[in-house]
């Protein structure tokens, strides 16, 4: 089937053929694109999927990717991820951004389920491509509930560490961005503790070596890292992009507490508080993009989706002059193609599902909705 | 279609409610008489309340839907539906992936469709011959007997969700230990099978009470 040399000429030959003139004898050529390289995306590639070569997506997306995404990797051996316009949208505002301005802050945001961390993740390896410097978090609501182990920072009296959270994503950070560690040299002299220090002038790699190996300090290298690039985006020599998905989780409420039972509000946590710092738009050279999240939220009812209801008044003032990216369902078009891959590699067993009242009741009772499709297409 | 009446609280005058799509599609000419007087009575006769587990979907099963009634626990029936959902999930998500790795002659025979893999487990899982008590002189005795249909069906779902329930892990879920032993049962290997020929093997053995069964 695959190895079948029209297959693959009608693939090439049809990807930049509209989807007015759909050919009878292989309609599910069309619903690929043979382009990886999201930086050549068009319009003309709105509604198709295309594929990201499993060794760049080890290297770029080490976490950030959504759980069930990873699974349906793992099931077909490939990465294929859709076009869709918003994301189309974004990185038009990318390529024309001017990077001597304050960095723009994009909120992409929308109801459950409709595709917000795939289109941070396209716009993450684009920018990967392009060679940027990317500080992806996967979602700060982590960061903000079940935390096991709170310590109470060396740096500042008030605040609390976070050691293992801070371990993990400095262990991520690493994989993603290995040569700019080597580049990048500190500018100052950090003092972790009594004995050790890292002097002025050394690489990057070293603070990242020494978050890693003092899990204590980890959230202290963290918020060495974060400075020192939001210090050094502004020469040019490299391209900052800061993608924090649940960004909400920044200004709402924890549900940690500390040791006398009181709560813990988001500005005591180390972490949050260096973050925060770094989705301020007082640095030029790059952009910030956010996702909205109301899936892993904390105290908010599920039917908020909107900037002004998740952020709050605090968040929303904090993140004020922002490009609002809002991302819908499937159009009819994205849905055959999304049905057309499913039933290409061979996801949709059910023989129903194969027939037009299948497909049309698939249709129905996902409301179009990307996650409920892929809920509702597992067991079939 | 065999409908239960004997503790049926409705008047005999109320009708059965009709969910498939294509009885409704078929214009007046195609209708032979028998359907054109139904039609006409469904007109004028009341019709009873719909019982929730009639669904006018292509993808409902009644095999399928038996077997989450089998498995739910106090009436919940979204966690039974879900694990069944996970269950079925996780049999096309093993098969799949070791279709993908298999050689090209190879492919054909991997089976990956959920629903025919649960179908053939079952009927893999039916016992034949059933073994039932019967007192005689004081004494029970372990008759062989013939079973109905509904019986062996029933026998194999019950042997299958009570083999995951028991012998399974403290940390491993129920839809992967399900899934696990459908597959077992699908090549005619695993436990439920075992105790099936554990039965049979019974019922071989006491052939010569075949003949206090008086029915």
């Amino acid at each position: 089937d695959r190895g079948c040399a029209l297959h693959t000429a009608a693939r090439d030959g049809l990807s930049s053929v509209s989807s007015q003139d759909i050919p009878a004898q292989r309609p599910r050529a069309v619903f690929h694109t043979s382009e990886s390289d999201p930086a050549k995306h068009t319009e003309q590639h709105e509604g198709r999927l295309y594929n990201i070569p499993l060794e760049e997506v080890k290297a770029v997306f080490p976490h950030g990717l959504p759980h069930r995404f990873q699974q349906q990797i793992q099931t077909f051996n490939e990465a294929r991820v859709m076009v869709r316009k918003p994301a189309l949208e974004l990185l038009s505002y990318l390529k024309g951004s001017n990077f001597a301005h304050p960095a723009v802050r994009y909120v992409i945001y929308g109801e459950r389920g409709t595709g917000k961390t795939m289109t941070l993740c396209h716009v993450v390896h684009y920018c990967s491509k392009q060679g940027w410097l990317v500080v992806h978090i996967p979602d700060a609501h982590l960061w903000v509930k079940n935390c096991k182990e709170l310590l109470q920072s060396s740096y500042n009296k008030e605040r609390l560490d976070q050691p293992l959270q801070a371990s993990v994503w400095l262990k991520n950070f690493k994989t993603s961005n290995e040569r700019f560690l080597q580049e990048i040299k500190t500018q100052k002299k950090y003092m972790w503790g009594k004995q050790e220090s890292t002097e002025e002038g050394r690489p990057l790699r070293e603070v990242v070596e020494q978050g890693l190996a003092r899990v204590r300090s980890a959230s202290d290298a963290v918020g060495v890292v974060l400075r020192e690039v939001k210090q050094q985006s502004h020469r040019g020599s490299f391209r900052l992009l800061v993608a924090v998905d649940g960004v909400n989780a920044l200004w709402g409420r924890t549900t940690l507490r500390k040791e006398d039972k009181s709560p813990v509000s988001p500005e005591e946590l180390t972490l949050v508080h260096n973050l925060r710092k770094m989705v301020m738009n007082d640095w030029s050279g790059g952009a910030i993009v956010t996702t909205l999240s109301q899936t892993g939220s904390l105290f908010k009812p599920s039917s908020a989706y909107t900037p002004q209801e998740l952020l709050g008044k605090e968040g929303f003032d904090a993140l004020d002059p922002f490009v609002p990216i809002p991302v819908s369902n499937y159009s009819p078009r994205e849905f055959e193609s999304c049905y057309g891959y499913y039933l290409e590699r061979r996801w949709l067993q059910h023989e129903k599902a194969h027939t037009e009242d299948g497909k049309a009741e698939l249709q129905f009772l996902s409301g179009s909705n990307p996650r409920q499709l892929d809920r509702l297409a597992g067991p079939l | 279609r065999i409908v239960p009446v004997r503790w049926s609280r409705y008047n005999p005058s109320y009708l059965e409610p009709e969910a498939k799509k294509e009885s409704y599609q078929k214009p007046l000419e195609e209708l032979t008489e028998e359907e054109r007087e139904q039609m006409e009575l469904k007109g004028v006769r009341p019709i009873k309340a719909a019982p929730p587990t009639l669904s006018s979907s292509v993808f409902s099963d009644p095999m399928i839907s038996k077997f989450t009634n089998m498995m739910m626990k106090s009436g919940n029936k979204v966690l039974a539906r879900s694990l069944m959902s996970q269950t079925l999930e996780a049999i096309k998500r093993k098969q799949l992936e070791k279709y993908h790795k298999a050689p090209e002659n190879e492919k054909e025979t991997i089976e990956c469709n959920p629903y025919v893999i649960f179908h053939q487990a079952l009927k893999n899982c039916q016992p034949i011959i059933g073994l039932s008590n019967i007192t005689r002189g004081g004494k029970t005795y372990q008759v062989p007997v013939p079973l109905t249909d509904n019986r062996k069906r029933f026998l194999a779902m019950k042997w299958l969700i009570t083999e995951c329930r028991e012998h399974k892990h403290r940390r491993t879920m129920m839809p992967e230990k399900l899934s696990q032993e459908l597959l077992l049962a699908f090549n005619n290997e695993g436990p439920v099978i075992k105790r099936k020929h554990v039965l049979h093997k019974m019922a071989e053995a006491n052939r010569a009470y075949a003949h206090f069964r008086w029915w």
